[in-house]
């Protein structure tokens, strides 16, 4: 073999290897696991921590209210959606307490009129709703609310 | 005075340096290890994303505007509080009445969205009686089977996961914008926190512990379903909802073939 061919055959070698040992090191470990992407990055992000605990966990403790709640029209409205986030709460009852004064505008939130709304939801404009300045919860139960208090 | 370099000491910078640079990727393959472990440690366990197909339905017809979906994503994954950050939000569509005299059925159609809805929508300034119709669109990741975010990304830190889900690797993220552009339903922004691109994730680390994502959760007129398509349950929700339904996509024109179905849409809804 002449020297200059053998000199290019090293050469080659030389960069060719250390780009595999360069690919090696650097590509992380569980990347092409499901495609050509970081397969770690599904554990990483699966990691996080939730902040709404889920009405099964509410359910866990507070099945008597449920059961009550399912009978009436706010049935499909899950505990967190007026009581907000209640994962600390859910993990230690004693740490925490989730939301339990509500105002007016808590309920107008849905039920303010709007022609935008659906019509299937029952919508009031309270300045023609109320009479003298009487709140919401005088007359509606927020769990029971086809119900007089 | 001339500052002499002797030759050992050249080559031994010329070593160090050597050293130093192969030492990194070594270092850093390291980390990746420690850090795979770690994160593995608090994953929740037993979840196999091969094993699930996630779907999202959405009824407009049960959308009421509240909010209450666009407060909880921005709790539950800490987005931006600031007004331009979202991965999900509402839209409200108004079609005015057509002028009189012409031969438009639909008049002129306006779309707001303040705040992303986050605290309900103020009274419309168009008043009630140039109203023809008006209705609420939440909006999200449409979980494209053939997403043009990932396609775009030159890095590979946008994928699309095997349960459908399409996500953002944050360590891999260069910043660069290429996704939010590529995205057509503008599902996508650019964290001035982590300087890396964000969007809805489906609360993949919700889905993960077989809890509902946190929009789901809240929304109180059911205008959300979610569901695992290779896992129907009894009377699955997914199913009954594409039964009772004549289901569409967003601008299926694109071929994305979102995985996000809308019930109940009017042609305006782009």
């Amino acid at each position: 073999m002449p020297p200059q061919i053998f000199r290019l055959v090293i050469l080659t070698a030389g960069v060719v290897g250390s780009y595999g040992i360069a690919r090696m090191l650097m590509v992380p470990p569980t990347f092409g696991e499901h495609g050509s992407y970081r397969g770690a990055a599904l554990e990483e992000l699966a990691a996080a921590k939730p902040v709404f605990s889920g009405i099964k966990a509410c359910d866990e403790c507070h099945s008597e209210v449920l059961e009550e709640l399912v009978k009436f029209e706010h049935k499909t409205i899950s505990c967190e959606s007026c009581h907000g986030p209640s994962r600390k709460h859910a993990a230690d009852p004693d740490v925490t307490t989730p939301k339990g004064k509500f105002a007016d505008s808590d309920c107008l939130r849905c039920h303010q009129s709007s022609p935008s709304r659906p019509v299937w939801l029952k919508q009031v404009d309270p300045n023609e709703h109320y009479r003298g300045d009487k709140r919401c919860s005088a007359c509606h139960l927020p769990h029971q609310p086809n119900e007089k208090p | 005075m001339r500052h002499v370099v002797s030759r050992r000491q050249l080559l031994g910078a010329l070593g160090g340096a050597l050293g130093w640079i192969l030492s990194r990727p070594l270092a850093h393959a390291a980390k990746e290890a420690v850090q795979k472990v770690l994160a593995s440690s608090k994953a929740p366990k037993r979840y196999d994303p091969s094993a699930h197909k996630w779907l999202m339905c959405i009824d407009v017809e049960r959308c009421i505007g509240c909010g209450l979906c666009v407060d909880a994503c921005k709790t539950e994954n800490h987005v931006p509080e600031a007004a331009s950050y979202f991965r999900t939000w509402i839209e409200r569509y108004i079609i005015k009445k057509p002028a009189p005299g012409g031969t438009d059925v639909r008049g002129e159609v306006l779309v707001d969205s303040p705040n992303g809805g986050r605290k309900g929508f103020p009274p419309s300034l168009v008043p009630r009686e140039e109203i023809l119709r008006s209705f609420f669109v939440p909006k999200l990741c449409n979980l494209c089977a053939h997403s043009p975010c990932s396609q775009a990304c030159p890095v590979g830190a946008t994928f699309d996961s095997p349960d459908g889900a399409v996500l953002v690797d944050p360590t891999y993220c260069i910043g660069c914008g290429f996704c939010i552009q590529a995205c057509p339903y503008g599902c996508r922004f650019m964290s001035p926190v982590t300087k890396t691109a964000e969007k809805c994730s489906l609360c993949y680390h919700r889905i993960t512990r077989g809890l509902k994502p946190a929009c789901v959760e809240v929304c109180p007129g059911q205008a959300r379903i979610f569901g695992d398509v290779k896992n129907p349950v009894e009377n699955d929700p997914i199913q009954e909802f594409i039964r009772q339904n004549r289901v569409f996509t967003l601008k299926p024109h694109l071929g994305t073939e979102p995985r996000v179905l809308y019930a109940n849409i009017d042609k305006e809804v782009r």
